[in-house]
């Protein structure tokens, strides 16, 4: 009897979780208990995380009455696509989504231009004053956007930016924090690469443009990636800057058509999920970077 | 270091240095002069000391709303935190494939628009064809007007809220958990410990910093969330979830003497920013200790 339980035991534990190898001992029935348990967390987590993001493109599925129906349905009788059609024909819709899809592209190269420039000028530079400047610009990481929400509106407004497009991407997009993310970065660049460019005569402008700026990829898609967003999902400075129709962002679109449509409901989720639809492409297509990029802010 | 190196230097800096007066330092200057002027868009400012402060201290309204806001970020973050810490714990036992697809999947609520949130929360939480009041039903519990209750409509914004954060937490304890080295858990292993005991004695003493980071970068933003409120609510029923920066935000809108509205914010600001500064501090000297 006694010899046969080193036979079985490993036999059991390969059921439970075949591809893993460590020297925990979750085999037996308990260990299936585990993995179950963990795939009944994992699965119920990932079900809570995505189930808003199901039941808003579902419900642009359905009809005007359906979406608020009783009983309550979870899929529609029909699959209908008029809500999409209909809203892809307002072209007050089409043009928020362009001129906010534009606006953000637009800041996010004025980011990533000038944040890195200042970032390699702190990581890499040496200048007069150099410390005096560096306490200066990281002093505003830690002003809370609301304690100058209202005074930027007074200073934009003496400016006379308001309603243009400027307004909306000038005022962001130098960032501390970005500039600290950056500089961090280009600190861990090894020294002998500028070194051997310096030898052979380059300007530091030279370095930056072809040693820095092709080694960026992954620090820029974390800043580009995060400031694209920044932009496309702001509300409340639009709100206070942009009144004319045709700059109208796309979350002051579906806003606005919410209080102004209440009863179009169907056609506002099918909005939303256009609307969420950019943001969703970048992340999936960049999330090995963005993930990642949460590893080298080096949050220890 | 020759003026030439200074001149390129400079120039390198002058767009972000520009950017950041204008668009950050003029206005937080700005802010603490007309917090003591009495002014609004279309007369001279008239200096009136700390009135504007003593007013906002003597607010009910807003003492009222930065409790409301404590009270929701008491709610909010650390829910984030339990939950974002099982998950992680989770995510690090398995590999490869279904890893990716755990932590896309708790990622993606993140990139999500406040005022999609909101749209879609609404909807769950309708009275009519609400999903909230579908599910409840099964349990033989009456339909309610979760937003529109005046005892529930706070928590229904805490539902959101923790959406909206979970997987950047998430994210960052997972980073911190699998810098933890594999031989502290194999040596517990050997002396026989269990889950509880590990998690308790080594991963969360080495979370340490983590977690506090989380706890107040949390706080802070929980304190000042005011995309949800202003959307969903808009502050009702009966204040229930005015909010602090949804207040001043209010304020801002209908008083054109903007001094007080200035005042309260600054108030706001002092009490946060200290915080989040003083992280910031501990988790520097940390890194220097590190190396």
């Amino acid at each position: 009897m006694a010899a046969e339980t080193p036979v079985t035991a490993p036999a059991i534990s390969s059921i439970g979780r075949a591809p893993r190898k460590t020297g925990r001992s979750d085999s037996g029935p308990k260990g299936v208990l585990v993995v179950a348990g963990k795939a009944v967390m994992g699965t119920l987590i990932v079900l809570l995380a995505l189930f808003p993001l199901a039941w808003m493109v579902i419900a642009g599925f359905k009809s005007r009455s359906e979406v608020v129906e009783t009983p309550f349905q979870f899929f529609p009788e029909i699959w209908r696509f008029e809500n999409y059609q209909q809203i892809l024909a307002d072209p007050e819709f089409v043009r928020s989504m362009s001129v906010t899809f534009a606006g953000a592209l637009l800041f996010t190269v004025l980011s990533l231009t000038v944040n890195s420039l200042g970032a390699y000028a702190f990581a890499r530079l040496e200048f007069a004053f150099k410390n005096v400047l560096w306490v200066y610009v990281i002093t505003t990481m830690f002003i809370p956007g609301m304690a100058i929400l209202l005074t930027s509106f007074v200073v934009v407004t003496r400016l006379r930016m308001l309603d243009t497009l400027a307004v909306l991407v000038l005022p962001g997009a130098a960032s501390a924090a970005h500039l600290f993310f950056m500089r961090q970065y280009y600190l861990n660049v090894p020294l002998a690469l500028e070194e051997a460019a310096t030898l052979d005569g380059a300007s530091k402008w030279a370095i930056y443009r072809h040693i820095f700026l092709p080694m960026s990829k992954p620090v820029f898609v974390v800043v580009g990636m995060t400031s694209f967003l920044a932009f496309w999902n702001s509300y409340v400075w639009p709100i206070m800057t942009i009144t004319s129709r045709d700059l109208y962002q796309i979350q002051q679109y579906l806003a606005t058509f919410r209080s102004e449509r209440a009863a179009e409901l169907g056609m506002l989720m099918a909005g939303s999920t256009l609307a969420a639809l950019p943001v969703l492409i970048l992340f999936l297509v960049f999330q090995r970077h963005i993930i990642g990029g949460i590893k080298i802010a080096g949050l220890k | 270091m020759s003026a030439r190196s200074n001149v390129m230097a400079y120039a390198m800096l002058a767009p972000i240095v520009v950017l950041l007066t204008i668009f950050v330092v003029w206005p937080v200057v700005y802010a603490i002069y007309l917090s003591f002027y009495n002014w609004s868009f279309y007369t001279p400012p008239i200096p009136v000391g700390w009135r504007n402060y003593v007013n906002v201290l003597g607010d009910r309204t807003f003492i009222e709303s930065v409790g409301r806001g404590l009270l929701f970020a008491i709610i909010v973050v650390p829910t984030q935190l339990v939950i974002g810490f099982l998950f992680a714990s989770l995510v690090k036992t398995v590999s490869g494939k279904i890893a990716t697809i755990l932590k896309v999947s708790i990622y993606i609520p993140t990139i999500i628009s406040g005022v999609i949130a909101s749209i879609v929360f609404v909807l769950i939480y309708n009275y009519q064809g609400g999903i909230l009041n579908a599910f409840v039903g099964i349990f033989g519990v009456e339909k309610q007007a979760w937003l529109g209750n005046a005892d529930t409509a706070l928590a229904a914004l805490t539902v959101p809220a923790v959406w909206l954060g979970l997987g950047i937490g998430t994210l960052i304890m997972l980073a911190g958990l699998v810098d933890i080295p594999t031989s502290y858990y194999e040596a517990a292993d050997l002396d026989g410990a269990s889950w509880f005991q590990k998690t308790f004695f080594i991963t969360i003493p080495l979370m340490r910093n983590i977690f506090l980071y989380l706890l107040i970068a949390g706080f802070t933003g929980a304190v000042q969330q005011f995309e949800l409120p202003l959307v969903m609510t808009d502050g009702g029923p009966l204040e229930r979830t005015l909010l602090p920066n949804l207040y001043i935000f209010q304020h801002f809108r209908n008083d054109t003497y903007v001094g007080y509205s200035i005042a309260a914010a600054i108030l706001l600001m002092l009490v946060l920013g200290s915080i989040s500064a003083g992280i910031f501090r501990v988790l520097n000297s940390e890194k220097a200790v590190d190396g």
